[in-house]
């Protein structure tokens, strides 16, 4: 039923809280020792998922395979997965090395094993020294590895971390990044990785799932979800996109604001009506004549490595980013190349994104008095 | 810091009110404790004092077997409370508080009617042809009046310290291999330690010194010191014995709070006295 070498798997899981669907039909395989992050937006049902699999939830429906067993009403504490939470949940009454050895006191393990394990953890996250502190005088950054080392002195087959790196500041989220990349090739287990951070799934994961409203949008590497993104949701969700309306007239032709071009996508119905995504860094800007299509520039931004221009084109705005420098008001030629375009067919996200005419959609919230801004923090 | 004049100023009021209604009453006991009849200087009260020996004892005895009881009563209680949906708990912290807004005396009297011979209980009984059994009167009656009457005062401490708890670290207990009973033990209990403490001393307090209750449900041989005291008194405003006692379990009481106080981290739960 169901593949042996997966160490886990949902099966069509379905989640409602009163009478809310916040997880609609999701199935996703995980094989052992993968990096896998939860990509989506706040609210899209990521927490709820890992909830799934730490066994502090069980499904309405679907079932959850561990090793190729069912396990959907098996309590946490006795599942081989541990998680560190989205604010840590360190006990406050504990201090560092009795955090750490908790799971191994639980277990009855002897006393000279629990103090060899610890200190081995302490080396692992580069907490020597810290045993006797109270976790209430700990750093943000401390206290996440005291989390991690609470976790994995357990030995799970799985960890789960639910965005363990939002509350730290930038510089030491990259360090983390790294760190937790580390840790993880060392320990050799699968990781489960929540974040609704883009570039921060790019860069850590083998898999990433994008997630939005309780379902899977796209399950792919890094480079599929971006070079190759499914719908116009995943598109501009991972890094900027320009998403056009098309017309795919035959196989590697399609045509974009009258104009035909060349492109490597086939298989879809003659005349079918596409989205098409192109990104900002694959568009080259020329003399009017010499491109495809011609525009009028109207915004120019310097970002220190490119500028960053909209690109006003029969009303549609592209955004474009470019080493050449050009003034507002520039009349430009577009050349986009064959492997420059992907295509998308169309869903209910069509339309909802990849124009550059308004703010960003957070700045639509923001303005907008119906929107209701929950913040991340408590 | 240096404290301005005007913040001086601020608490001034609560000084002198201290000073009037907390520092001027201890001195009169003070004052009745070491003074005899005609108002020289005398160690006679203090000297009957071991003549009470065994009432202080046996409120000591009473006192901590009703806050242990109370204690037993009152976690479980806690703990399923604080677990019911958020409606549920404040409707049942009503009905712990109800009867705290009654006089002490009236809640006492009602379990005369209960456990007297014509009571309540020898009633139910009475109707399989048992009884009646001698309820009233008893060091069991007493307790009962004393746990009766304190519950409230070591449920909701203890809930609200229960309550506090964010439900991640009992998910982060389970999540870590502990079955429910673990983290009882490991999270819960320690994370309640400051509400149990608050609980213990103030049930512990007012049973210790508790008047009316062993008089009305208990008999001669059940009497408290609080009893004593008040019967010194109702005889004589100006006891000297009946001064030196007080002076005696205001000591007691002392030591038992600052020995309390030794548990629980300063930070919260404070003892409110
Ligand atoms: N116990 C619950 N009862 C009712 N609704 C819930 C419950 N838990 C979660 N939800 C709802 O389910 C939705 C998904 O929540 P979830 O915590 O999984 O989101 P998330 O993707 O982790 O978001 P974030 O990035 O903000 O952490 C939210 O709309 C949330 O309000
Ligand atoms: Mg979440």
């Amino acid at each position: 039923m169901s593949n042996k070498k997966n160490i886990l798997e949902l099966k069509n899981i379905t989640v409602s809280f009163d009478g809310e669907k916040i997880l609609d039909d999701i199935s996703l395989s995980i094989s052992d020792k993968e990096f896998v992050t939860l990509l989506g937006p706040s609210g899209c049902g990521k927490t709820t998922t890992l909830r799934i699999i730490a066994g502090f939830l069980e499904p309405d429906s679907g079932d959850v395979f561990f090793d190729g067993e069912i396990i959907n009403s098996l309590p946490a504490n006795k599942r081989n997965v541990n998680t560190i939470f989205q604010r840590y949940a360190l006990f406050p009454h504990l201090n560092v090395y009795d955090n750490i050895a908790f799971g191994l006191k639980v277990k009855k393990v002897p006393k000279d094993e629990i103090k060899k394990r610890v200190k081995e953890m302490l080396k692992l996250v580069n907490l020597e020294g810290f045993e006797k502190r109270s976790i209430a005088k700990l750093s943000g950054g401390q206290q996440q590895r005291v989390a991690i080392a609470r976790a994995v002195i357990n030995k799970p087959k799985i960890l789960l971390l639910d965005e363990p790196l939002a509350a730290l500041d930038l510089k030491l989220r990259k360090d983390m990044q790294t760190e937790l990349k580390n840790i993880q090739k060392q320990l050799g287990i699968t990781f489960i990785f929540v974040t609704h951070d883009q570039e921060e799934a790019l860069s850590m994961s083998d898999k990433v799932v994008v997630m939005n409203e309780g379902k899977i949008q796209h399950i792919g590497t890094p480079q599929d979800i971006y070079n190759e993104p499914v719908n116009a949701f995943v598109a501009d969700f991972i890094g900027e996109s320009n998403i056009i309306d098309g017309v795919m007239l035959d196989d590697f032709k399609v045509k974009i604001e009258g104009v035909t071009l060349q492109c490597l996508d086939k298989g879809f119905k003659t005349n079918e009506a596409v989205d098409v995504v192109i990104r900002p860094e694959d568009v080259d800007i020329v003399h009017p004549e010499k491109g495809l299509i011609t525009g009028e520039v109207t915004s120019v931004t310097f970002l220190g490595v490119h500028f960053e221009i909209i690109v006003d084109v029969n009303g549609f705005k592209w955004m474009i980013q470019t080493t050449d420098e050009s003034k507002v008001g520039d009349k430009v030629g577009l050349l986009i190349e064959p492997d420059a375009i992907h295509i998308m067919k169309k869903s209910k996200y069509s339309g909802l994104y990849g124009d550059y005419s308004s703010f960003s959609d957070e700045m639509d919230e923001i303005s907008n008095p119906d929107v209701e801004i929950v913040s991340e923090e408590d | 810091m240096k404290k301005s004049f005007l913040s001086k100023l601020i608490n001034a009021p609560y000084i002198l009110w201290s000073a009037i209604f907390i520092v001027v009453p201890l001195i009169i006991v003070a004052y009745f404790t070491f003074t005899n009849k005609n108002g020289s200087f005398s160690l006679e009260n203090i000297y009957e004092i071991p003549d009470y020996t065994g009432i202080f004892l046996r409120s000591i005895i009473y006192a901590l077997v009703a806050t242990a009881i109370t204690l037993v009563v009152s976690y479980p209680f806690a703990y399923f409370m604080s677990r019911t949906k958020v409606r549920t708990q404040s409707m049942m912290i009503m009905l712990v508080m109800l009867p705290m807004w009654m006089n002490l005396l009236i809640r006492t009297y009602s379990w005369t009617t209960i456990l007297e011979k014509t009571g309540l209980i020898n009633s139910f009984f009475g109707l399989f042809g048992l009884g009646p059994y001698n309820l009233i009167g008893t060091s069991g009656a007493v307790i009962v009046g004393m746990v009766y009457n304190y519950l409230p005062y070591m449920i909701l401490p203890i809930y609200t310290s229960m309550s506090k708890i964010d439900k991640s670290y009992i998910e982060a207990a389970k999540d870590l291999g502990s079955s429910s009973f673990d983290s009882l033990k490991r999270v819960i209990l320690p994370l309640t330690l400051p509400g149990i403490i608050s609980g213990i001393t103030m049930v512990f307090v007012p049973s210790v010194s508790t008047f009316y209750i062993a008089d009305k449900l208990g008999s001669t041989k059940t009497l408290m010191i609080g009893d004593v005291i008040q019967k010194k008194f109702d005889i004589d405003v100006y006891s000297g014995i009946g001064a030196s006692l007080s002076l005696v379990l205001m000591v007691i009481i002392l030591i038992c709070i600052v020995f309390m106080n030794r548990f629980s981290d300063s930070e919260d739960g404070g003892i409110i006295v």
